[in-house]
């Protein structure tokens, strides 16, 4: 009995001397510190002040009135009047607001057609107008085709009514008709729709997750070239010691990042009035699993980096891909299905729609039970995968000395 | 001549070290070959089609089952959940399994025939912004649809022809017209800018990683010996061998993209390439700089990555530039990809005259330029090693 206390202590104080050890290393490199503190809280800042403004608003668009009538001028005065748009041009030719477009003054064409007036004044005209849309940014053609399409709806309305009065009708009953359902439209959770209310979330958790993995290569790296004992205990020999290593330096990771992540996911979305419905509690319990997995994500990749500085040189790219293979700007649904479940060995997918889900959609932490089941099970196999990695590894260099 | 056999030494050099260690193949012709594969299979689709949502319908009747029946027909929204609850709809909002829910009120058929104007509504989540567009467009296009299906029962009633109704019912028409990208496909929003954003990243990160661990390793006495102790001499011959791949590359991606996956181009290959060319010279030479104003490996590394990674967002191919704040306006001048993708919507897109690339074109030359003016610093570096190695 006594042995086995005696040997527990021994184990944990090993565990402890690795974790003091790492910690001193953590803190002793400059490089790691950039990474894990100044990256992590500059990006969300940065990124924040990109995209300050979450509308897109007083696009400048271009009008060709051929009609030249009150009807005419009342369609785009409404349409100027949209915050999205800004008639800055009132162009006499098509081929002068072309070039226009082309120059890149302008990021929408109006056309209208010379018998527009007659066309509504007549009960049974159709008038067309044209709508040319440039299309070098998503944000420009919904700005203005969307705009303009509600410009469209509220004035056919108004015509419809008037049309229908000319029948005889009374203005209750051709205002009932045309307005038979009425709808509203509530766009949930975001009440501002903006651009950085949908992205930033997903970046915070982004920079979470490859500062973890750029800082947790480079600390591998360094050990590497320093020829380091990484997969042994420095100084006594009692087994391969896998999982004091491991639990002792994922302890220092965790520590650090949990203070990191709760600056991140919590504070930042209340300081930067992002999306914030969340409950605290349920995101301080969220961030466990995520943080574990993606701790044990890096450490396994950090084995196969060689240098310093070669796991930013090679991973740097992945913070694209794992943006867009976990289906925050393009639909999950439309990815492959061979992508997507690929998608799900990667922490950050499920991380990503669990932290949008609590924080921007106030989903409850049962409500997300997917995601969080997901990470623990994440953590737990690169947990085994990281042991698994280190063991061989070790043996591999025992060998190598004899 | 003497330069010239310089030259080969050099490179002869370079080859052999790119060889000898797989982080510079795995690093550009690895990132590359699978962020291409990667993006071009990801968004074969370009539309978002089938985008899941829900209808609550607390009517029930034949007049609600015809408008999800209605709904479901289009090729954009996939009615995933009809349930009559609210607030399983909004859970499975909330578990991402659906990107809008359009509301039928109860007693919805009753409330139209009598004209009592029963109200429709619907939600749609910003969380994810291109599934909740394109819920949003469908649900607000079926809502129109339902006063005007009305509409044509009274009409026809009082004995009017189709073509009489639907002037009646749509007085007003608006044509859309996407121009170069006529069926609104992502891919070709996206793609276009974020290979060759990636291969700018290879660029920047593999001119540093070359130039950079020489010094590291103390090696550069030994580069600049084999260059015959020639500055010059040794810069071009380590980059021929990275420019020649980075080109090679560049091109394969070019020919992806507007080849094989059918981007189109609306102006001259010959000057979009040109484009890209000067593209990948300018982020050899952002890299130069880097290492050249911070000649300590670990540290170029890590600014290349911060600078090159925020160009994605100041390129403005998502997000305009001219809706960022000032500061950030004039950052963007400093962006490679900013002023390719310039040229790309230029040459692409708009089919422009040249004239009007000429700005973006020369602004990628300045890097050039940058290069050569911080080039003094780096040859001292190279010369005399008094920087930190780690």
């Amino acid at each position: 009995m006594k042995h086995i206390f005696r040997h527990l202590w021994l184990q944990t104080l090993d565990t402890w001397n690795v974790f003091i050890a790492e910690l001193r290393r953590i803190f002793r490199d400059p490089g790691v510190m950039v990474i894990f503190f100044l990256a992590t809280l500059a990006y969300p800042v940065i990124y924040k002040a990109i995209y300050w403004n979450e509308q897109i608003t007083d696009i400048p668009v271009a009008v060709v009135d051929l009609s030249h009538s009150p009807e005419s001028r009342e369609f785009i005065h409404k349409w100027n009047a949209a915050p999205e748009v800004k008639v800055a041009y009132s162009c006499t030719s098509m081929a002068e607001a072309e070039q226009l477009l082309r120059d890149q003054k302008i990021h929408g064409i109006l056309y209208v057609p010379h018998d527009f007036a007659a066309q509504l004044a007549d009960p049974f005209g159709q008038a067309h107008l044209s709508l040319y849309c440039d299309m070098s940014s998503f944000l420009y053609m919904k700005g203005v085709y969307l705009s303009c399409n509600m410009v469209m709806l509220e004035s056919m309305n108004a015509i419809q009514i008037d049309r229908y009065e000319q029948m005889g009708m009374g203005k209750e009953l051709a205002w009932s008709l045309v307005q038979d359902a009425p709808y509203t439209e509530t766009a949930l959770f975001t009440p501002t729709g903006g651009y950085g209310s949908f992205l930033i979330p997903a970046v915070l958790v982004m920079i979470l997750h490859q500062t973890l993995l750029f800082g947790i290569c480079m600390l591998g790296g360094t050990a590497r070239e320093e020829n380091k004992e990484l997969y042994r205990l420095p100084g006594r020999g009692r087994g391969y010691s896998v999982f004091r290593l491991v639990l002792g330096r994922s302890a220092v990771y965790f520590m650090i990042y949990y203070a990191l992540a709760v600056v991140l996911l919590i504070a930042m979305p209340r300081l930067f009035n992002l999306p914030h419905i969340g409950q605290v509690g349920d995101l301080l319990r969220f961030i466990v699993p995520f943080l574990l997995a993606t701790i044990f994500f890096s450490m396994s990749m950090s084995v196969f980096i060689r240098n310093r500085e070669t796991g930013i040189v090679l991973l740097i790219s992945t913070s694209l891909i794992f943006l867009f293979i976990a289906g925050i700007s393009w639909p999950k649904e439309m990815i492959p299905d061979a992508w997507r479940y690929l998608s799900y060995i990667i922490p950050y997918t499920a991380g990503a729609h669990g932290f949008i889900h609590i924080n921007s959609m106030g989903a409850t932490l049962w409500t997300t039970r997917t995601e969080y089941i997901t990470l623990w099970s994440l953590s737990g196999a690169y947990f085994l995968i990281t042991c698994l990695l280190y063991f061989f590894i070790g043996k591999y260099k025992e060998q190598q000395k004899q | 001549m003497n330069y010239v056999i310089s030259i080969w030494h050099v490179m002869r050099r370079e080859l052999k070290q790119m060889f000898a260690r797989p982080l510079y193949m795995f690093a550009s012709v690895g990132v590359m070959l699978l962020s291409t594969f990667f993006f071009i299979t990801l968004m074969r689709q370009g539309n978002a089609e089938k985008m899941p949502m829900a209808v609550v319908d607390k009517d029930q009747t034949a007049i609600s089952r015809r408008l999800c029946h209605e709904m479901q027909a289009t090729p954009s929204v996939d009615i995933c959940l009809i349930t009559s609850s609210y607030s399983e709809a909004r859970e499975a909002m909330q578990q991402g399994h659906i990107y809008g829910i359009f509301v039928i009120p109860e007693s919805f058929y009753d409330d139209l025939v009598s004209l009592k104007r029963p109200q429709l509504d619907f939600y749609v989540t910003n969380a994810y912004t291109v599934g909740g567009n394109t819920a949003y467009k469908q649900m607000l296009t079926v809502a129109n649809l339902v006063s005007g299906a009305f509409q044509r029962e009274v009409l026809r009633k009082k004995g009017m022809s189709d073509d009489m109704i639907m002037r009646r019912i749509q007085p007003l028409v608006v044509e859309g017209h996407m121009i170069a990208n006529p069926w609104n496909n992502y891919s070709i929003y996206l793609v276009s800018t974020i290979l060759p954003g990636i291969l700018g990243l290879v660029c920047i990160m593999l001119t540093i990683f070359a130039i950079g661990y020489e010094l590291k390793a103390q090696t550069s006495h030994d580069w600049l010996r084999t260059a015959g102790g020639n500055y010059t001499v040794a810069m071009i011959g380590k980059l021929i061998p990275y420019t020649v791949m980075f080109v090679v590359l560049g091109f394969g991606c070019y020919a992806m993209m507007f080849g094989f996956a059918g981007f189109p181009v609306y102006g001259s290959h010959a000057r979009l390439l040109l484009g890209l060319l000067l593209y990948i010279f300018a982020m050899e030479a952002a890299g130069i700089s880097l290492i050249g104003c911070v000649p300590t490996l670990r540290d170029a590394i890590s600014i290349g990555a911060l600078y090159s990674m925020l160009g994605f967002s100041l390129s403005g191919f998502t997000y305009p530039v001219s809706n960022m704040l000032p500061p950030f306006q004039a950052l963007s001048w400093l962006e490679p990809l900013r002023h390719y993708y310039l040229i790309y919507v230029n040459e692409a897109l708009m089919a422009a005259p040249w004239s009007n690339s000429m700005v973006p074109a020369l602004s990628l030359c300045a890097f050039l330029l940058l290069a050569l003016i911080v080039s003094p610093r780096l040859h001292k570096a190279l010369v005399y090693q008094n920087y930190p190695l780690k």
